[in-house]
This record gives structure tokens, sequence and C-alpha cells, in this order.
């Protein structure tokens, strides 16, 4: 039974490690650039959310504006910053993205207040859904639900769609699709957009699961998004979902297992040591 | 069709084509030969737009096109065959096509796959496969077929028989010969410079960077001492 | 001089030693770390412990060193496995790892640390001499590094490892030396810490330090000592320097990277180049 918990939630938390980490592995696929402050969008995306939806009362209402709001500051992030750097060694962008974040974070700070927001009339706050022995939390059917119709959403658009496929085209070899006609630039802030919009609705989810959205709520991905892109081999959007579901059913156990030694983030750490151990180019296939 | 007037271009200051001279005739087949290293593929590729010019300039039907974005190529007419062939390698054939032909409305699009299809039937056999995995001659064929799809006027070919062998040249020769008679004009970068010269109408030889000699097919190949001392006959 | 300046100069000066030895590793070697501030804790902690149990500084901090330098090895190690991001990640893991562990050790104090650290016995004075010693000594062997047959065999990995392997130079070995020379020197700054602060905590070693670390090689200009001694001693007294803006300054430090990045990246050693090409002759 408690075995059965565990997985449960490590599969719902894996989801949205995947929702929220997509963005990374849209970028770093189109160029190479590790966006840490794509965990600001994350957080942005919940504020703005939880913000509406008290505001408005109504929760699709909070979604739609968090997406909007992530989506421009995402696109706006890549002209502003990365457009200029993007032939730099990788650890300028990498910096500069990590001070967008740091910049980012302490905005929502003096925007919201230390404290955060918290969620009002929270529709999921102690919901659970029960068949027979199981009782199961009704917001980690809605991440595991939410994140697999975004993704799956996703998967159809870059498989199924013309456009879809030139932009994987374009991850391929940028400068070839170029010359066929598929507009790079726009391909980047296609991947922006999508990216942050799918960071946004994770944010709004972690939102309402802890029915409080602080500052620093996107240190959850910044980091174990870096990670899950690196064991996912590197701009791999399968490799990062099944990365995505490891990382979170192995947080899950190693804390019901081993929570008295060990953090949250050191299990993380530990699976992913031992991963590049192994597999040192990463769980996904190597892209040429 | 194609022009070349006065033009250098390289690589971060450092020439590695200069005053190039050039007229590629439309409808023809022009051979462009020399040693390793001579300029054939950056000259290629700036027409592609990705090697910076340094002077002079490139003319397409008349246009200056020397300092447009690579991205305009296909819409003009231009597609290319690059070196080593350069495939979307995770795509599968098809999706493949579906690029090279990416800036076609999506009826002519339809209808061009299905001509390439005819073109190289091994590759109608092998759509739903990954590019990646094929053999080095489908690849061949997959990348023509992709710059077909574009249904260009200008066909640029980088190395066509590179790493093939001789069935899979001729397969690829005997293609390029049907899509000419619809007009096609086409310059063909090659190191088998026998194969080369059998099908060109009008050859160009640099070497380092320079155009050394040009002339016919038949002109050039009378002309074997200068010729041979810069390629050698295979 | 009040005590508080005294105080504040030697933060400045761990600060340089640990930003330099990350410089060893990412500046002369080209290996990015992310989890540098690990290696800073392990020589805090074990200096901490062992001063709590009676040793004498002086005979703690090489003990802490000598601690941090294995571990570096480790590290060095796993490096010889992965490369590039994945190696960035990995030690990035490190750092997680490590105050994850110590956070729940009960004989490391836990979440609360080690407070009460008992005094070295060199009195103030002595302590800043002792800090001043040991920048001293680890500027010198940065230079005498980067100056050096071994430090060009470094900057022949950072620049292009497989060159590097043909001219027959083992670039295992300089990587494990790098690693382990600029983990024992972290771990050097670490005991320092522990002695001047007297009180550590887990959250104190975490990514942030790791990164703040990072961002003063970087700015500093990476693999210039003399430059990366100026990020350090920059972004320690951000802080000071720039109390005017009160509750403003993280978001003032996020810009300030943003920029930097953006406008000079090859930080502030880049600058006097900058400043030759703008009054020389054009
Ligand atoms: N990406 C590049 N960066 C810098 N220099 C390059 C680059 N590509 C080619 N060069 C240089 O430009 C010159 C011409 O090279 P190019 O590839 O155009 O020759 P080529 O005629 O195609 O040779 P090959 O027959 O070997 O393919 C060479 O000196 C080469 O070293
Ligand atoms: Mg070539």
């Amino acid at each position: 039974m408690y075995y059965v918990d565990l997985l449960i939630s490590g599969v719902a938390f894996g989801c949205l490690y995947a929702m929220a980490t997509m963005g990374l592995t849209l970028v770093y696929g189109l160029l190479r650039i590790l966006h840490i402050a794509h965990a600001a969008l994350f957080t942005l995306g919940a504020f703005v959310g939880v913000w509406v939806f008290n505001a408005s009362g109504s929760l699709i209402v909070g979604l739609i504006v968090a997406i909007l709001a992530a989506v421009v500051m995402g696109c706006l992030i890549y002209r502003l910053i990365y457009e200029s750097i993007l032939s730099q060694p990788p650890y300028v962008p990498l910096l500069a993205s990590l001070g967008v974040l740091i910049f980012l974070q302490d905005g929502f700070r003096i925007v919201f207040g230390e404290e955060g927001l918290t969620v009002r009339h929270n529709p999921f706050y102690m919901a659970n859904f029960t068949i027979g022995a199981f009782s199961i939390n009704v917001i980690y059917i809605v991440m595991a639900g939410g994140a697999l119709i975004s993704m799956a959403v996703l998967a159809f658009f870059a498989n199924y769609s013309r456009h879809g496929i030139a932009w994987r085209a374009t991850v391929s070899r940028p400068l070839l699709a170029a010359n066929f006609g598929v507009n790079v630039i726009q391909v980047r802030y296609a991947a922006f957009a999508a990216g942050s919009a799918l960071a946004a609705i994770a944010g709004v989810l972690v939102a309402l699961m802890n029915n409080l959205v602080e500052p620093h709520s996107g240190e959850l991905i910044s980091y174990k998004g870096l990670a899950i892109i690196v064991l996912g081999g590197l701009g791999n959007m399968q490799g990062a979902f099944i990365a995505s579901l490891v990382l979170g059913i192995a947080e899950s156990f190693g804390i019901g297992l081993a929570g008295r030694y060990v953090d949250r983030d050191a299990i993380a750490a530990v699976a992913l040591i031992a991963t590049l151990m192994i597999f040192p180019n990463g769980i996904g296939r190597a892209r040429t | 069709m194609l022009e070349l007037q006065d033009f250098s271009c390289g690589y971060g200051g450092t020439a590695a084509v200069e005053s190039l001279n050039c007229t590629f005739a439309a409808g023809a087949l022009t051979a462009l030969l020399g040693p390793n290293g001579a300029g054939k593929t950056s000259t290629l590729m700036a027409v592609m737009g990705h090697v910076a010019p340094m002077g002079g300039r490139i003319l397409f039907e008349g246009r200056d096109i020397t300092n447009r974005p690579p991205v305009d190529r296909s819409k003009i007419g231009i597609a290319v065959v690059p070196e080593g062939r350069q495939l979307f390698g995770d795509l599968t054939v098809e999706e493949n096509l579906i690029v090279g032909g990416y800036s076609l409305p999506v009826a002519a699009a339809r209808a061009e796959q299905e001509q390439v299809y005819s073109l190289f039937p091994r590759l109608a056999e092998r759509r739903a496969q990954i590019s990646g995995s094929l053999s080095g001659g489908e690849q061949q064929m997959l990348a023509i077929g992709r710059a077909l799809m574009a249904k260009p006027k200008l066909l640029l070919i980088d190395e066509l028989s590179l790493g093939l062998m001789p069935k899979m040249v001729d397969v690829c020769i005997e293609a390029l010969t049907r899509v000419r008679q619809n007009g096609l004009t086409i310059v063909l970068v090659e190191q088998n410079t026998s194969r080369a010269l059998s099908i060109a109408d009008h050859v160009y030889v640099l070497a380092s960077g320079r155009c050394v000699m040009h002339g016919s097919s038949a002109e050039v190949k009378d002309n074997t001492e200068i010729f041979e001392a810069y390629v050698g006959i295979h | 001089m009040t005590g508080y300046h005294l105080s504040l100069i030697s933060l400045t000066g761990i600060m340089i030693v640990f930003a330099v030895s990350l410089n060893m590793i990412m500046g002369l070697c080209g290996q990015v770390s992310l989890g540098h501030a690990a290696f800073y804790g392990v020589g805090a902690y074990v200096t901490a412990m062992m001063s709590a149990g009676g040793v004498p500084t002086l005979y703690a901090l090489p003990v802490g060193m000598l601690i941090a330098g294995l571990m570096g090895l480790i590290v060095g190690f796993a490096s010889l496995r992965v490369r590039d991001d994945f190696l960035a990640i990995t030690t990035l893991a490190v750092g997680f790892l490590f105050v994850g562990v110590v956070r729940k050790s009960r004989a490391l104090g836990g979440e609360f640390g080690i407070s009460g650290i008992p005094e070295s016995g060199l009195g103030p004075a002595g302590d800043a001499f002792l800090v001043a010693f040991c920048v001293v000594l680890t500027v010198a062997l940065s230079v005498y590094l980067s100056r050096n047959w071994t430090g060009l065999a470094f900057r022949s990995i950072s620049a292009n490892e497989e060159a590097a392997q043909t001219l027959g130079i083992n670039s295992a070995h300089y990587k494990l030396l790098a690693f382990c020379i600029g983990c024992a020197l972290a771990g050097l700054a670490g005991g320092l810490y522990a002695n001047y602060a007297r009180f550590i905590v887990p959250g104190t070693f975490g990514f942030s330090l790791s990164i703040t670390a990072a961002a003063m090689v970087v700015i500093g200009g990476i693999g210039s000592t003399a430059g990366v001694v100026a990020g350090a001693v920059l972004l320690t007294l951000f802080p000071e320097i720039f109390r005017f803006l009160g509750d403003y300054r993280m978001l003032v430090y996020g810009a300030l990277l943003v920029g930097v990045m953006l406008f000079q990246p090859k930080g502030l050693a880049g600058i006097p180049s900058m400043v030759r090409r703008w009054a020389g002759p054009r």
C-alpha cells in the first residue's frame, strides 16, 4: 500500500517535472543554452495565475493569463538576452541566464512580498479521490493528466505537422533547414513560447498543490531541470520525459526509504551521479 | 542563370575563394573541379548564404543575391545537395522530403513528393525509415530528392559520387539526366573527374581559391597538360 | 581600523582563496564546476569539528585541506569519464549531495550546523594575518601554475583536449591534479571561514555559493588570476558598496551579472585591453 502511494506521487512529480522542464529541452536542442532562467517563468506563471484566480475567481482565466505572461517573458528573454550572445562560450549565456533568474526572483519578492500568495478558494485543497482502499490526492491526478495531455499535444505537433517537422529539422541542422525555407528565428520563438507556456501551467499546478506560491518556488525545478535535460540526452524530448519520470519516482522512493539520511535534492543528485557514471552521455540516444 | 562576378569569400577574414568569375548558363550542367581545399565547397556554400562574402557579387537571374539571408534561397529557386549529404538524421525519409518542400504550398509539395518517389522508388519503399540508418547510396538519393522537393531552378551538388559504389553513382546520374529534361540548371562538384567530364557541358577548374582554367568539356579534355597538372584524370 | 573593517577584509581574503581555487579548475583546466561550495563546506566542517574537539586551528586547517583535496580527486576521476555540460551537471549534483547529507546528519549538527567553534587563539590580528598569508600563498601558486609548464599543460587541455593528448601531454594527469589542488584550496578557504564565522550552517554551502564563486571567476575573467582576485573582491564587497540600494541589492546583482555577460564577457580581465584599444591610435 505504502509503495503504491510512493509510486503514485513519484509518477505525479515526474510528469510535473517533464512539463516544467520541457522548455529547457526545447531551448537546449535549438540553441545549446542551459536556460536556467526558465525556472523563473514557472514562478511567474504561478504568481500571475494565482493572483488572477484570486481576483477573478476563475481558474481558467488565471491559467490563460499566466500562460500569456510566461510566453511574453520567455520570448523577451530570448530577444533581449540570448540573441546577442549565442556565439559566446556556453558559460556566458549560462551565467547571463542565472542573472535573469536572480533578477526575476528578487522582482517577485518585491512585487508579491516575501511570503508570496496563497490560493484563496483552492478547489483541490485536501481533495481526495477514493477507489476501494486507495485514496489519491486529486491534484496528483490533475498534475499527471495535465502533463500527459500537454506532452501529447506537443509530440503530435512535432511528429505530424509540417511546422513541427521543420522544427525538428532545425534542431538537427539549423543552417541547412534555413536553406529549405525554414525561418529559424521563428522556430526559436516558437520553442520559447511553447516551453514557457508549459512551465506556466506547471507553476499554477504546483501552486494549487502547495496552496501557495513563493518567490523561490522555481528553485524546485531550476537545477533538476538541468539534470533532466542532461539525463534525457540533451535536447531529446522523449529522453527528457523518461528522465523526468525516473527522477520523480527515484525521489519519491528515496524519501520514503532513506529520508532520514538525505533530503529530496540529494536523492536526485545521487540518482543523477549514478546515472552519469554508468551512461556518461545521458540516457537518451546521443544526438548526431 | 547564376553568375559570380569578381567574387571572394572566406572564413573569419581569411579568403577561401578569391576573385572568381564564373557564369553558369541556364539549362546547362556545369562541373566545378579542383584538388582538395580548392574552394569548391566554399563557393557553393557562399551561394547558399553560409560563407561570408568578401568582395564581388553573386547574381541569380540577374538579381544581386550576395547578401540575401540563407532562408530566401529556396523561395527564389536554389537548392543544394551538400557535401556529405547532411540529412536531417533523426527524421524519417518522408519527413526529410517534407522539409525539402517546406517553401511550397502543401498540395504542391505532395505532388512533388510523388515525383521524387517515382524518380527513386527505393525511397518510397523506405519512407518511414529514420534517414540516419539508410545506406550511403540511399542517403545520397534522399539528399537529391530533398533538394528536388523545393522545385529548384538551380541545383548545386557537392561531391555526388563520394563514398558510393559505381552502380549507385549510375543511379544518381541517371536520375539527374531525367530531371535535366525539365530545364533544371545544375552545378556539380565532383572528385571523379572523368565521370564529371562525360556529363558536363561546361567546366571550371579551381585551385587554391582561384579559377585556373575553364571551357567546354571538350576543350578542357583537349588541354590535357594543364588539366592533369591540377586535377589528374581518374 | 575597526573590528568591522578587519572582519570585512578577512572575509574578502577568504573569498579570494575560494575564487582563485575554482579558477584553477575552470580557468586553467577548462572544466566547469558548479558545485565548488561543497569542497569549501568540507573544509569548513572538518576544521569546525576538529576545533570543537580541541585540536588547534593551525593543525585542523591542513587536515580540512587534505580531505577536501581527496574528495576533489574523486570528482576528478568523474571528470575523466564525463565531460563538458555533463561534468558541469555532475559537479552541481555533488554540491546538492553534500548539503543534503550534512543537513540530515545528526553528528554534523543537522539543519542547525555547528556553533560555538572555539577561537584560534591567534587574536584578531593573528587571524587576519593567517588569512593574508593564505591569500598570498594561493595567488602565488596560481600565478606559478599558470606561468609554468604545468600551467601550459593545463591550458592546453582547456583549449583542446585531443591536441594536448597527441602532443603527449597526459590530460588525465593534469585534470586530476587541477581538481585535487583546486578543491584542497577550497577546503582551506572553508576552514578559514569556519574559524572566521565560528558558526556554520549547511545552507551556507549550497548552490548559490557555488554560483557566486563561478560568477567571481567569470566576472573577473576566466583564467586570469588578477581578474579573478578583482572579481572576488568586487562581489564580496558588493553588499557593502551597494548598501544604499537597500532592499534591491539582489535585483541589481542579477542585472549586473546579465550586463557583464552581455557587454563584457571577458570579464574585468578584458578591461585593460579594451581601454588600450580606446586610448591607442585608431
Ligand atoms: N568552416 C571553415 N572554417 C575555416 N576555414 C575553412 C572552413 N571550411 C573550409 N575552410 C578552408 O577554406 C579552404 C577551401 O575549402 P573548401 O572546403 O571550400 O575546399 P574544397 O574544394 O571543397 O575541398 P574538398 O575537395 O576537400 O572538399 C580550405 O583552405 C579550407 O581549409
Ligand atoms: Mg568540398
